[in-house]
C-alpha cells in the first residue's frame, strides 16, 4: 500500500513528463481504429441481415453465441497466429466490439415496422433510397445503444491486447509500474484508466440519449 | 412477400410449434455448417497446420475431456467463478438494498459505483498481483471486482422500483421494517437480482479467464494460453468451446428461472 500523496506524485510526474501523453495517443490510436472497424462492418450487415429475412434466420444464433463468448479467450490463439504488430491488436479491439453493434442494429431494423417498408415500395422507392431514408434513420438509436456497450467493450479490449500481446500504450504504462514494484506508479495509471473509461462510458449515454430522441 | 408482411404483422397468432421450429432449423442448420465448412477449407488451405480446425477439434474432443489436467483446470476455474459468485451476491444484494432505499446511502456511494463499473476490469489485475501475489486469492479477487457492480447496480435499480403502494399496505398493517425488507422489497428485486446475475457470471467468467492469464494460476484460462503457446490450437480450442457455452448456459439458465419462478414478471418476454 502507498499513502495517497504518493499517487499524486506520480500522477503528475506521468503528466509533466510526456510519458503519458505519449501513451494516451498510442492507445486512442487503437481504439479509434478497432472501434470504427467495428461500426464499419457492424452497422451495414446489421441491416443486412434485418433485410434479407433468410440470412436473419440462419446467422443470428451464432451471432447470439459469439455475444456471449468471452472474447479475451481468442486473445493466445490470436497471439501465437498474428505475432505482435498492430494488426493482432486491432482485430482484438474489433473483435471485442462489433457484436454489441451487430446485435444491436438487428434488433432495431427487425423492429421497423412492415408498413413503412410497404409504403416505400408502393411509392415505387427503389432499394438504395428504402435504406437511406427508412432503415437508416430508424435503426440508428438502436445502432447506438450497441455503440454504448461497444465503447465500453472496445476499452477492455484495448487494454487486454495491450496487456497480453505487446506492451504498449497505457497498458504498458500500468505494466511497467507493477513491475518495478511502483505501486504509486500503478493506482497512477489506474486512474488515468478509470477516468477515461468514466469519460467515455458518459459520451456513450450522450450519444444514445441524443439519438433516442427520435426513438418511438 | 405480402404473406410475410402480413404474418409478421399479427405475431400473437399462435402456430403450431413444430411448423415454425423447422422454418427455421433448416437455416440455422445449413447456416451452421457452411461456417463450420468455410473454416475448414481456409485453414487447411491457407494456415500453418498447427492452427485449430473443426474436424481436429472434433476428433480431439472426447481425449481433452478425459485428460485430467483438463478436469482439474476446469474444476479450479469454475470453483473459483461459484466462489467468487457467492460472495459478490452476498455483498452486492446488501450494497444494492442500501442503496436502493437509503437516499444518502445512494447518494454518496452511487458515484463511486459507477465509476467503478465504467471502469475496464482488467486494469486491477497489475494491482492485485502486487498485494496478493500470483495466487488463487488475486483471481477470487479479480473475480469479485469484475461482478460485483452488475448485481449492485441491478439490484439497487430493483429496489428503488418497488411500488410505493406495497410498501404503505405493510406499513398500515404495522409490519416492522425488517418484515418489509424480507417479504417485499427483496422479492420485488428478485428479477432485478436475477438480471444483474446474468451479467455477473459472465463477466466472473470472463473475470477468471483474464486472471490465469495474467497471474499463471492453473485453470481453463491457463489451460488455453498453455496450450496455444505449445502450438496445441485444437485442444485449447476445446477449451473455448466449453467458456462459450458456460456463456450461453447462464444465458439460458437465467432465462428459464425468471421465466420459471417468477411468472409475474413479464417484462423480458414482452420484448421478444
Amino acid at each position: 500500500m502507498v499513502p495517497f500523496s504518493e499517487t499524486l506524485v506520480r500522477l503528475w510526474e506521468l503528466v509533466v513528463n510526456g510519458n503519458f501523453i505519449t501513451q494516451l495517443l498510442d492507445s486512442a490510436k487503437l481504439f479509434l481504429a478497432g472501434f470504427g472497424l467495428a461500426l464499419i462492418v457492424g452497422m451495414p450487415l446489421g441491416m443486412l441481415l434485418a433485410r434479407v429475412r433468410t440470412l436473419r434466420i440462419g446467422v443470428e444464433p451464432y451471432i447470439m453465441i459469439l455475444y456471449a463468448t468471452p472474447m479475451v479467450a481468442l486473445i493466445p490463439f490470436i497471439l501465437s497466429m498474428m505475432g505482435f504488430g498492430f494488426a493482432p491488436k486491432l482485430l482484438v479491439v474489433f473483435l471485442f466490439a462489433v457484436f454489441p453493434v451487430l446485435y444491436n442494429t438487428v434488433e432495431g431494423a427487425r423492429s421497423i415496422k412492415p408498413e413503412l417498408i410497404e409504403v416505400a415500395k408502393s411509392f415505387r422507392s427503389s432499394e438504395w433510397s428504402l435504406w437511406r431514408e427508412v432503415m437508416l434513420p430508424y435503426t440508428l438509436p438502436y445502432t447506438m445503444t450497441g455503440v454504448r456497450q461497444a465503447i465500453g467493450r472496445a476499452l477492455v479490449g484495448m487494454i487486454a491486447a495491450e496487456f497480453f500481446l505487446s506492451a504498449t500504450g497505457l497498458g504498458q504504462l500500468i505494466m511497467s509500474a507493477s513491475q518495478n514494484f511502483d505501486t504509486g506508479g500503478v493506482f497512477a495509471s489506474i486512474f488515468i484508466i478509470g477516468l477515461l473509461g468514466i469519460g467515455l462510458t458518459r459520451l456513450g449515454l450522450v450519444i444514445e440519449h441524443h439519438f433516442a430522441r427520435w426513438r418511438q | 412477400m405480402a404473406e410475410q408482411v402480413l404474418s409478421a404483422h399479427v405475431p400473437a397468432t399462435p402456430k403450431p410449434a413444430a411448423a415454425s421450429r423447422s422454418g427455421t432449423f433448416v437455416p440455422r442448420l445449413i447456416t451452421g455448417l457452411g461456417i463450420v465448412f468455410v473454416w475448414e477449407i481456409v485453414v487447411r488451405a491457407f494456415a500453418p497446420a498447427y492452427v485449430a480446425k473443426p474436424s481436429a477439434v472434433i476428433l480431439v474432443i472426447p481425449k481433452v475431456l478425459s485428460d485430467p489436467t483438463f478436469q482439474k483446470a476446469l474444476g479450479s476455474t469454475l470453483s473459483a467463478v461459484a466462489e467468487g459468485l457467492a460472495i459478490t451476491i452476498v455483498i452486492g444484494t446488501v450494497l444494492g438494498l442500501l442503496m436502493g432505499r437509503s437516499p444518502t446511502f445512494d447518494r454518496v456511494f452511487r458515484v463511486y459505483v459507477n465509476g467503478f463499473n465504467a471502469m475496464p476490469m482488467i486494469i486491477v489485475l497489475p494491482l492485485f498481483s502486487l498485494w496478493f501475489g500470483y495466487s488463487d486469492a488475486a483471481r477470487i479477487a479479480t473475480i469479485i471486482f469484475a461482478a460485483i457492480f452488475a448485481i449492485t447496480m441491478n439490484v439497487a435499480d430493483g429496489a428503488r422500483s418497488v411500488p410505493r403502494e406495497y410498501l404503505e399496505v405493510s406499513r398500515s398493517f404495522r409490519s416492522g421494517r425488517l418484515r418489509a425488507l424480507t417479504d417485499i422489497i427483496l422479492p420485488a428485486s428478485m428479477p432485478y437480482l436475477l438480471a444483474g446475475f446474468r451479467l455477473a457470471a459472465g463477466r466472473a467468467l470472463i473475470g477468471a479467464v483474464v486472471a490465469e492469464f495474467f497471474l499463471s494460476v492453473g485453470g481453463l484460462g491457463y489451460y488455453i494460453l498453455y496450450n496455444s503457446r505449445s502450438y496445441h490450437h485444437n485442444e485449447a480450442f476445446v477449451g473455448v468451446l466449453l467458456l462459450a457455452a458456460f456463456g450461453v448456459g447462464f444465458e439460458l439458465l437465467v432465462n428459464w428461472a425468471t421465466r420459471h419462478f417468477m411468472p409475474w414478471y413479464r417484462r423480458d418476454e414482452k420484448q421478444n
